[in-house]
């Protein structure tokens, strides 16, 4: 590579010892194309199909026999709020989450009632984005010949497009807005039913499984306070508004519990490690191609 | 908004055919067009005739990334509408057309697949768009407002939907969506008529969801022939189910190591399979009574046969991602079965599959030849004369074919100069428009070499990568430099007007990618630093005052994707591709913080809060360009097209100063160069964006500052000078001088180095005009010299065309110019130089003529769409009209060479007249003028006769009996012929080109076009646009105007309906309801003033013409407002006013025809006077 850079300064002359060079460069951009790129692109395959193993797909009629996972969710600074949540698959098919309330004493329990479960969105979009990698990887294997590299650059900037999102659908959760949340599937699927003061959230931000729950309390009509919307978001703070049915809302409390999901933070690394992988073999090109582009005038 | 301003493009695409690297195809119904998307977010429109001969047409701009799917969006043939959908989210509804994007909406999910479909609700037929991405759902939207409409969710395992494909079942007449999804599901949804009148987003479940054990498929698709099949193409394997059980047919594996990607049922019997590598293969199924009794043992090895094979072409060694194939067939004559291919070399091929089976056994497949093939560099290169790039004359080396190509550039529009920087490593300053005239019209300037005169400056040792003008961006900037970025890894700059190279800065380790200025609230250092980009992952700050680099930001593991800056915390944030985040102190050079995730995208949008104007994207042109779009038209002209001429230059003055903080530069130019490139890789493409309204108005202000020689005094005026001319103080002004000198100096040698051999004398006479014209030349006249040589309709008339080359020192262009269209959203169509090897080709077989290219110059751009011309009448009066309001405003003499208000040198003045009088060929200049207005009188009465054949006897043909008793022919001969010019210039665009023309060759202006700049805030484009709407309405008759009316009616709230009807009588439309209360007493009068003139001119008709007028202004104000309700009421007041106003404006407009100036200036403040009223009642 720093050869390539040297000789970029020289080349101007073009004598005889450029030319020389100008031969090896082409060498080693050859030998990049036939023997490098497949070395990546195997090291690429094989670390994505690590993260995909991770991802546990659900074969057709086999779900039952997806592997159970639980978490236990708290914090050890508070005890207001506390989950247990069973992750199966992408999907969360029990919990229990126990809840104390500030001005009484007592615990609210709530669970997933018998027939339902709640998908995690962000995991089945991560998950088919790195099989969507996968397979643009597999469409270019060993006996295949990359004759330019713009064919490999584009081949990286597709893979990279997958990675780069389902990286991203675990690291930033949707925001939603709080009459969004609020009419979410998600509120339906309690038994006793969630009281309309609790609204809940399960999201996964990077490798933890979080648990929102929110503590609401009705604004009188004739408030004088001065009503805002709040917009949509992750986390909304105490004191965020907002309208439902005629009625108005006011966060009172918020209760942030997590976990981490250990296959979840390997899923990360391994994302993290294959978009470098992809980064550096752009990289190398980059060099040549800045190289095969130049023409003396 | 730009979309309100009138703002006129002019592309030059140069020798080198933009990069489409396909990505997804779509053919119209009718096998007219091919409708192609690229991987860098434009879509190409390709013509294709009835025996298969391809030309692409127009390119549309507007996506910001890879374009993931096209779907047509409209059932009827008349309206054709697609919609298409990119990798970011964003939709876009087109008229395929003219390129004009109806509606764009962006959602947060991306789309895949898109699909229309008409949904029988009883008797109604309601347009729908089904969706479906990287999401979960199916959406289905409307298909006019792309509002999402309702979902149709799963119950049991969902999953992203890969394909999906929609029925209407004969057995259960339902209208049944098919889908897959992909872990392998079959999904089944019913469409009923209460799903389908839903309205809220309560989600619809599945009908059905059965497990078929497809994984990765690609496409399914039902068999439109029987409906009894289904196809599943997975990349593995191909399958044949039936329809009603989805029990298994039938199963192909694909053999050594390609893969499936899509398919199609040719016949009840036979398929068509591709794969990605191109490829594609047919296979007969067998019988299907054979193929049912077989069900549930189907054996792998039972291939059916293979028939057609369609291999992939050799010529596919460069391709750099696989081709995308798909198979369209005709249901109208001629019955195209088509398979078509578009590859990543922008190249399409197209079979023509046939209905028969080759007469060869079966064992050996027959290997099918290509029918039609072509890319767009293909049709670049078939062009003649070459598509021309903007510094072409002037990049061409003499031993070289290629001209060297331009890497980038920058527009200064103060200066009226085009910074380019080339592939070489040098920079090339010119003067646009002459630049642009000498590519685009013909002229004496194609005799000299090296014109215009221009600079190089050389210094990079390899191709320039960015240019920057900083002053432009902040004043704070020296006026003097210039910034340019390289691939040597070099940051120069220079001084402009001297060429000298000040300072060289090495600091990055790749090549510079982008070169940004800091915001303005930055410390005062980083206030005089540019900020620059380089391909090696790193950002530095470089000091243009201290000629040192302040600070290097560098070591980001990832490209950068955009540059912030939080300047109160004193912090660079800088976002890269991968999403992480790297806040940077800029005094101390130390990293804060590196975040990703949620606070990474928090970081990011706190920057867009604080500053929403700093945000420079870096990934794409597209986006730079919508940016520069929404800048260009700033509320600085908003107020001054309103006032008229006397007090707009003070104003003017005073608002440029007032301005100069806080608005670019760049906001109120009548013609800006944007560079625009679609693929990072591809040489600079210049578009010319000319508005028209800040044309009318520099033209108007230099007209307003005309010195009167006998009253002002040279100081003032050279006061006023420096002011109008708005780069430049008085200061510049003499640094100009002094560069003057230096830069003949270098131009004198560059000549020198260039044509040795050249004669003696003609390089004097060359430097000679060149030193006149370096940089004195009238900026503002020679814009409008450019463009209305681009587009008055040349051939029609030959004595018109006469006047315009001699008089009026128009040129006449080259070839036809590629035009674009811009709409809503800084949305844009552009049309490729090939378009007129099309359009050509379509009035050849219109008019059943042979016709070469030189017989659509100029008046060929009419008969491309309905909205271009509207665009380019509405532009061409517009102007003429504020042509023939100035003195003397001539393309030709010598005082274009220099602004006017300048102080006449000695002799000079003396001078411009008499050359004027040199030039005219004719012997005599009455005789002409009588020619002329003979022949124009001629038109008028010969249209005049024409609509009285068609209109109803005595109606429309009263006012042209009254228009010749009009106008005295005394004034006529008094009126010095440049105006007459202008005014025979203008009468001929408004009325006379549908009959000059034909209408095959010509498409009429929209209608609502026109009535949107019914209130037009420009003066000039509102006169043109009301003249515009009339001759309009006349034209297409009494029933073209009911045609309107009913098309519209419905439209229409209900108590207009009654007047509007067409069948009501032709008296005054009812009573205006009691005007509000604070009405002014004015209004009263001036409507009394009108009834006196309403009795002048008692005509049905014009009722009906108002009615008509009223209505398309109404509908316009409908659609802008959302609150309708009290609009509703001012619409009313309106409609009943524009009655007496309207047959005001009729009259006026007969006067038009005379050429009569006193009576038409008379007219023309009569109108605008009433006028007022409007306004004021309009916005009470």
């Amino acid at each position: 590579m720093l050869n390539s850079q040297r000789s970029l300064s020289e080349l101007p002359k073009m004598s005889a010892a450029s030319q020389v060079e100008r031969a090896v460069l082409e060498e080693e951009f050859n030998w990049l194309l036939r023997e490098e790129v497949h070395a990546v692109l195997k090291q690429l395959q094989d670390v994505l199909k690590e993260a995909s193993r991770r991802f546990s797909i659900p074969s057709p009629g086999l779900e039952s026999q997806l592997k159970q996972e639980n978490f236990i969710l708290g914090s050890s600074s508070m005890d207001q709020v506390k989950g247990v949540l069973t992750l199966q698959g992408e999907a969360l098919t029990q919990a229990d989450i126990n809840l104390k309330v500030a001005k009484s004493s007592q615990t609210m329990h709530f669970q997933f009632r018998e027939d339902k479960q709640w998908k995690l969105q962000q995991i089945q979009d991560a998950r088919n984005h790195v099989n969507q990698a996968l397979q643009l990887l597999s469409s270019h294997d060993e006996s295949y010949h990359f004759k330019t590299g713009t064919e490999v650059n584009k081949l990286m900037d597709a893979v990279m497009l997958q990675l780069t999102r389902a990286r991203n659908r675990l690291t930033t959760p949707a925001s939603l807005t709080l009459p969004e949340l609020a009419t979410s599937g998600l509120m339906k699927m309690f038994s006793p039913p969630m009281p309309g003061d609790v609204m809940v959230n399960f999201y996964i931000n990077l490798s933890k499984l979080c648990l929102m729950v929110y503590q609401l309390h009705v604004l009188p009509p004739n408030t004088t306070k001065n009503f805002k919307h709040a917009g949509s978001s992750v986390l909304h703070n105490p004191g965020a508004m907002f309208e439902l049915n005629n009625n108005r809302f006011e966060v009172s409390h918020v209760h942030k519990v997590e976990c981490v999901v250990p296959w979840l933070n390997d899923t990360l690394v391994f994302l993290t490690i294959s978009l470098q992988l992809c980064q550096q073999l752009k990289d190398k090109i980059s060099v040549f191609s800045s190289f095969w582009s130049y023409r003396p005038f | 908004m730009s979309g309100n301003s009138l703002v006129l493009p002019i592309v030059l695409w140069g020798r080198t055919a933009p990069t489409h690297c396909i990505s997804t195809l779509l053919v119209m119904d009718d096998f007219s067009t091919i409708i192609t998307g690229c991987h860098d977010g434009q879509i190409c429109l390709w013509d294709m005739t009835s025996d298969l001969e391809i030309c692409p047409r127009a390119m549309l701009f507007g996506h910001t990334a890879s374009i993931t799917c096209l779907s047509k969006a409209s059932a009827c043939s008349d309206k054709q509408y697609i919609v298409s959908a990119s990798e970011s989210g964003e939709m876009c509804l087109w008229d395929v057309n003219d390129g004009r994007c109806i509606e764009f909406t962006k959602l947060a999910c991306t789309h895949t697949g898109i699909q229309f479909y008409q949904f029988t609700i009883g008797t109604q037929r309601e347009g729908r768009l089904l969706s479906n991405g990287l999401y979960p759902e199916i959406l289905v939207m409307d298909a006019t407002s792309l509002e999402v409409l309702y979902s149709l969710v799963s119950k049991i395992s969902p999953d992203w939907i890969s394909s999906m494909s929609i029925i209407r079942s004969h057995r259960t007449q339902e209208d049944t969506v098919v889908a897959m999804s992909v872990t392998g599901i079959l999904k089944v949804w019913i469409i009923t008529a209460e799903v389908s009148r839903m309205q809220d987003l309560d989600p619809v479940f599945e009908e059905e969801s059965k497990p078929v054990y497809c994984q990765g498929c690609q496409s399914i698709s039902f068999c439109t022939f029987t409906q009894r099949s289904l196809l599943v193409i997975c990349s593995k394997y191909w399958r044949v189910f039936d329809a009603a059980d989805y029990s298994l047919l039938c199963s192909v594996p694909s053999d050594n190591d390609q893969s499936w990607t899509g398919g199609e049922f040719i016949a009840a019997d036979k398929v068509i399979i591709w794969t990605e590598d191109g490829c594609s293969y047919v296979y007969k199924l067998p019988p299907s009574e054979h193929f049912r009794s077989h069900v549930g043992k189907t054996k792998e090895s039972l291939v059916p046969p293979l028939i057609y094979k369609i291999a992939e072409r050799s010529d596919k060694e460069l391709l750099i991602c696989p081709p995308v194939t798909r198979f369209f067939f005709g249901r109208r004559e001629p019955f195209h079965k088509l398979l078509i291919q578009g590859d990543s070399a922008g190249q399409l091929s197209l079979w023509s599959i046939p209905d028969s089976t080759p007469q060869q056994p079966l064992s050996a497949a027959a290997e099918l030849q290509v029918s039609s093939t072509i890319s767009l560099q293909e049709a670049f290169d078939k062009l003649t004369p070459v598509s021309a790039g903007i510094i072409d004359q002037l990049s061409v080396l003499p031993s070289k074919e290629e001209p060297i190509k331009v890497t980038a550039s920058v527009y200064i529009p103060s200066q009226g100069r085009l910074v380019c920087g080339r592939e070489d490593g040098s920079i090339i300053l010119v003067p646009a428009t002459q630049t642009a005239i000498v590519q685009l019209l013909q002229g004496e300037h194609m005799l000299r070499r090296g014109w215009p005169p221009h600079r190089t400056l050389r210094g990079h040792r390899n191709k320039v990568t960015c240019v920057l003008y900083p002053y432009q961006i902040s004043p704070r900037y020296d006026q003097r430099s210039l910034v340019s970025g390289g691939v040597d890894f070099s940051v120069i700059v220079w001084d402009i007007f001297t060429g000298e190279m000040k300072h060289i800065f090495c600091v990055h380790g790749g090549e510079i990618t982008q070169l940004i200025v800091p915001p303005e609230n930055c410390s005062t250092r980083v206030q005089h630093c540019v900020c620059s980009v380089a391909s090696d992952h790193s950002v530095g700050l470089l000091s243009l005052r201290e000629r040192k680099c302040i600070m290097l930001a560098s070591r980001h593991l990832f490209p950068i994707h955009v540059v912030k800056w939080r300047p109160a915390d004193d912090y660079l944030v800088v976002g890269c591709s991968d999403g992480s985040v790297y806040v940077w102190q800029m005094d101390t050079g130390a990293l804060d913080r590196c975040v990703m995730g949620i606070t990474a995208v928090e970081i990011l949008n706190a920057c867009d809060e604080l500053a929403p104007a700093t945000v420079d994207a870096l990934s794409h042109s597209a986006v730079n360009l919508k940016q520069a779009m929404t800048r260009r038209s700033l509320a600085a002209l908003k107020n001054m097209a309103q006032h008229k001429l006397q007090t707009l230059a003070t104003n003017l003055l005073a608002a440029d100063n007032a301005d100069k903080g806080n608005l670019p530069k760049y906001s109120h130019n009548a013609l800006v160069v944007q560079a625009m490139k679609t693929n990072l890789t591809d040489p600079d493409m210049h578009v010319l964006f000319f508005d028209v309204e800040a044309v009318i108005i520099q033209l108007l202000t230099e007209e307003a500052q005309r010195p009167n020689p006998t009253l002002v005094s040279p100081e003032t005026l050279q006061k006023s000078q420096a002011g109008a001319d708005k780069g430049g103080s008085f200061l510049a002004n003499k640094i100009f001088k002094q560069v003057k000198e230096t830069m003949k100096e270098t131009i004198k040698e560059h000549l020198l180095d260039e044509d040795e051999e050249e004669e003696e004398e003609m390089r004097r006479r060359e430097e000679k005009s060149k030193s006149l014209s370096l940089l004195e030349y009238n900026l503002t006249m020679d814009t409008a010299k450019l463009f209305m040589s681009c587009l008055h309709a040349w051939g029609l008339n030959e004595q018109l065309d006469n006047i315009c080359l001699e008089r009026l020192g128009m040129l006449r262009p080259h070839c036809p110019i590629s035009f674009g269209l811009i709409s809503r959203g800084g949305h844009m169509s552009l049309m490729l130089p090939t378009f007129k090897e099309s359009l050509l080709r379509q009035l050849s077989l219109a008019t059943g003529l042979k016709l070469t290219l030189s017989d659509i110059v100029g008046k060929g751009t009419y008969g491309v769409s309905r909205a271009v011309t509207t665009q380019h009448l509405l532009s061409v009066i517009s102007l003429a009209n504020t042509l023939m309001g100035m003195t003397n405003a001539t393309f030709v003499g010598e005082h274009m060479k220099k602004a006017p208000a300048r102080p006449p040198r000695p002799g000079g003045t003396p001078e411009s007249p008499r050359r004027m009088q040199a030039t005219p060929p004719q012997p005599s200049n009455p005789a002409l003028q009588a020619q002329i207005k003979q022949a124009a009188v001629a038109a008028t009465a010969n249209t005049g006769t024409v609509t009285t054949a068609a209109g109803p006897p005595g109606a429309p043909g009263a006012p042209p009996q009254g228009a010749p008793g009009s106008p005295s022919p005394g004034p006529a001969l008094n009126v010095p012929s440049v105006n007459e010019g202008w005014s025979q210039l203008a009468a001929m665009h408004c009325v006379m080109l549908p009959d000059l023309l034909g209408l095959d060759k010509f498409r009429p202006p929209l209608l609502e076009m026109l009535a949107r700049r019914w209130q037009d805030r420009c003066l000039e484009v509102r006169e043109a646009a009301q003249a515009l709407l009339l001759a309009e309405l006349r034209r297409i008759g009494v029933s073209g105007r009911k045609d309107t009316i009913d098309m519209w009616a419905s439209y229409l709230p209900q108590y207009v309906d009654t007047v509007s009807s067409p069948g009501s009588t032709s008296e005054a439309p009812s009573p205006a309801p009691p005007p509000p209360d604070a009405q002014p007493i004015e209004t009263k009068a001036s409507e009394e003033e009108m009834d006196v003139v309403d009795d002048d001119i008692t005509t049905g008709s014009l009722v009906r013409y108002n009615v008509l007028v009223s209505l398309l202004v109404m509908l316009h104000i409908r659609c802008c407002c959302c609150y309708c309700y009290s609009y509703y009421y001012y619409c009313y007041c309106y409609y009943s006013y524009s009655y007496y106003y309207y047959s005001y404006y009729y009259w006026y407009y007969y006067c038009y025809y005379s050429y009569s100036y006193s009576y038409y200036y008379y007219c023309y403040y009569y109108c605008y006077y009433s006028y007022s009223y409007y306004y004021y009642y309009y916005y009470y």
